[in-house]
C-alpha cells in the first residue's frame, strides 16, 4: 500500500497539473474572445476541425489518422538513415581523435544550418521520398553524432586496459567495450535526434507535391486561412512527438538497468 | 627454467607537455615460476607504471622484459590483471563480467558457465551472481576482478594494490583467501602494494623499490612458513627491516 502522505503527494500534483491545463485552457479562450483577427478560433471549433479531420477528412479527403500515418512513415526513414550514419560515424570519429580534428570545421558549421535552408537544395539534388528523408536526416544526424562522440570519450579508460589484458584486440574492444560503455549516450542522442526529426516534418513537407502529410495539412489550411485546422496539425504533431519521445525513454530505462541507480 | 618475470635494465620516461619524466630508471628483476612476489614503493614511484610495462600494455622506453622467455604480449600469455581501480564493465553482472575474460580468450561458450561459477564460489560471492557492480561492495568488485582474472587460468597474476580500499578485517580475510588460491592453483604472483605488513604476510620475496625514477633498492627473503602469524617475532623483524628501507625513501620526497 502506497503511505498517506506519498498519496496526498500524488493528489496534490495532479490537482497542479489539471489546473494549469484549465488555465491554458482559459486562457486561449481569452485571446481568441479578444483578439483583434478574426482567424484566431477558440478551443471549442479547433475540437470541432479535430473530430472533422479524425471522422470525414479534409478538403482532398484524407484523414488525419492517414496524415500521420504518413508523416510517421517519412520521419522514421530518416531516423534509420540518421541513426545508422550518426552512429558509426560518432563512434569512429571518438576513437580517432585526429580524424575528428580534420572533419571539425566542416561539421560545426553545418550543423547550425537549420533544415528549413535546405529545402532548394534537397529539390535541386534529390528526387521523391529521398528529399524528406535528407531534411529529417539533418535533423537526427547531428544530435546523434555528438553524443556518440561525448559517450565514446567517456569510456573509462581502465576498462580498456582491462580488456587489452585479456588479449582483445581493437574490433572487440569497440565492439564490447567501447560501444556499450557509450550506449546510454548514444540512446540519448537517439531520443533528442528523433524528437528533432520529427519537428522537421512541417518544414520537410513544404517541398509540396503530394498532398498528405501532418506539415502538408498544416500549410494546406494555412493558405486557406482555416487556422483551427492549422492547430490541430499543431496539436498532432506535439503530441505524437510526446509519444514517441516517451517509448524511447521506457526502452532506455529497460535497456539500462545497471543505470538504474545513477538515474535516480 | 625460464624465469616468469626477467626485467632487464627497464627504463620508462613519459612526455609531458614539453619536459620528460623518468618514472621507472634501469630497474633489473627476475621472478621465479610459482613465486609469489611482493613490491614495495612509496607512492607515485611507478609501480602502476611497472604493472602496465610487464603485462605488455605499454613498451619500456629501453631494457628488455621477457615473460617466459617471450616479451609480454596478452595476445600469446594469459595474464591475469588486477587493477589499482574499479575495472568491472557496470552493464555485465557479476556472472557476465567474470565470463568476460573467457570470452576473450577464446573459451568453448559452453564452458563459461560453468567455469564462472566455480571462480565466483572460490571468491565467496556465491549468491550474487545476477548483481550489478553498483548493487555490490567494494570489496566485492575487487573479489569480482580477482575471479574474472583466475577464470582464465593464468600464466602470471599481476595485481596493483587490489586489498587497499578494504578495511582491516576484509583486508586480512582476502590476504588468506588469496594465499589459499595461490598454494591450491600454483600461479606465480607479482603483488603490488605500500602497505609493508600485507608484504611480509604475502611474500615469499619482497622488492622494495627507490622513490622516482624508480630502481629495486632492497630484496628481502621471507623465510617464513605459511600461514604466518603477524605478532610473532621474526614476523616483526622482517617488517621492521622493510619498513626502514621504506622509510628512507619516504624521507627524500
Ligand atoms: N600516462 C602517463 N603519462 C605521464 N605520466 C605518467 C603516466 N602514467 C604515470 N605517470 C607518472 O608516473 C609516475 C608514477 O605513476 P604510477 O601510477 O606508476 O605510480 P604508483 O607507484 O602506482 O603510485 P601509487 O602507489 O600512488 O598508485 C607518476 O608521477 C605519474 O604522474
Ligand atoms: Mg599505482
Amino acid at each position: 500500500m502506497i503511505p498517506i502522505k506519498k498519496q496526498y503527494r500524488r493528489l496534490r500534483s495532479l490537482l497542479f497539473a489539471l489546473s494549469s491545463v484549465i488555465m491554458f485552457f482559459i486562457f486561449w479562450e481569452l485571446i481568441a474572445l479578444y483578439s483583434p483577427s478574426p482567424y484566431v478560433p477558440d478551443p471549442y471549433s479547433v475540437l470541432k476541425a479535430f473530430i472533422t479531420m479524425l471522422t470525414v477528412g479534409d478538403i482532398d479527403g484524407y484523414t488525419l489518422t492517414w496524415h500521420a500515418l504518413v508523416s510517421l512513415e517519412r520521419v522514421l526513414l530518416g531516423f534509420i538513415v540518421g541513426a545508422a550514419t550518426g552512429v558509426p560515424i560518432g563512434m569512429l570519429l571518438g576513437i580517432k581523435p585526429t580524424l575528428k580534428g580534420a572533419v571539425t570545421p566542416i561539421i560545426e558549421p553545418l550543423r547550425f544550418i537549420p533544415p528549413i535552408a535546405w529545402i532548394p537544395l534537397s529539390i535541386v539534388l534529390l528526387i521523391g521520398l529521398w528529399r524528406y528523408i535528407f531534411l529529417i536526416w539533418i535533423g537526427v544526424f547531428f544530435p546523434v553524432l555528438l553524443d556518440t562522440i561525448a559517450g565514446v570519450k567517456r569510456t573509462s579508460i581502465t576498462l580498456i586496459q582491462m580488456a587489452k589484458t585479456f588479449g582483445a584486440d581493437n574490433k572487440k574492444i569497440i565492439a564490447r567495450v567501447i560501444f556499450p560503455s557509450s550506449l546510454p549516450e548514444i540512446m540519448n542522442g537517439l531520443r533528442v535526434g528523433l524528437g528533432v526529426g520529427w519537428m522537421c516534418i512541417v518544414a520537410a513537407e513544404m517541398i509540396g507535391g503530394e498532398p498528405v502529410g501532418l506539415g502538408r495539412l498544416i500549410l494546406k489550411y494555412a493558405n486557406l486561412l482555416q487556422i483551427d485546422v492549422v492547430i490541430v496539425g499543431m496539436i498532432t504533431i506535439g503530441l505524437i512527438g510526446l509519444t514517441l519521445n516517451y517509448f524511447i525513454l521506457l526502452l532506455e530505462k529497460r535497456l539500462f538497468k545497471w543505470r538504474v541507480e545513477i538515474r535516480a | 627454467m625460464k624465469k616468469a618475470i626477467l626485467l632487464e635494465s627497464v627504463s620508462k620516461k613519459y612526455e609531458v607537455g614539453s619536459s620528460s619524466l623518468e618514472v621507472i630508471k634501469s630497474l633489473t628483476f627476475d621472478v621465479n615460476e610459482n613465486e609469489f612476489v611482493c613490491i614495495v614503493g612509496p607512492s607515485g614511484c611507478g609501480k602502476t607504471t611497472l604493472l602496465r610495462l610487464v603485462s605488455g600494455l605499454e613498451p619500456p622506453t629501453s631494457g628488455r622484459i621477457l615473460i617466459f622467455g617471450d616479451p609480454p604480449d596478452p595476445r600469446k600469455q594469459r595474464f591475469g590483471v588486477i587493477f589499482q581501480e574499479d575495472s568491472l564493465l557496470p552493464w555485465r553482472t557479476v556472472i557476465g563480467n567474470v565470463k568476460f575474460g573467457l570470452e576473450l580468450q577464446g573459451y568453448k561458450e559452453s564452458e563459461h558457465e560453468k567455469i564462472a561459477r566455480t571462480y565466483i564460489e572460490l571468491v565467496g560471492l556465491q549468491g550474487f551472481e545476477n548483481y550489478y557492480p553498483h548493487q555490490i561492495s567494494g570489496g566485492m568488485k575487487k573479489r569480482v576482478a580477482i575471479a574474472r582474472a583466475l577464470a582464465i587460468n593464468p600464466d602470471l597474476i599481476l595485481m596493483d594494490e587490489p586489498f587497499a580500499d578494504l578495511d582491516a578485517q576484509t583486508r586480512s580475510l582476502m590476504q588468506r583467501e588469496l594465499l589459499n588460491i595461490w598454494s591450491k592453483l600454483n600461479k606465480t604472483v607479482l603483488f603490488i602494494t605500500h602497505n609493508v605488513e600485507e608484504a611480509v604476510f604475502l611474500a615469499q620475496r619482497v622488492f622494495v623499490l627507490t622513490k622516482r625514477p624508480s630502481r629495486v633498492k632492497q630484496i628481502i627473503n621471507i623465510d617464513l612458513p605459511y600461514p604466518r602469524a603477524r605478532l610473532s617475532p621474526p614476523f616483526i623483524s622482517y617488517r621492521e627491516r622493510i619498513l626502514t628501507a621504506f622509510h628512507e625513501e619516504l624521507e627524500g620526497i
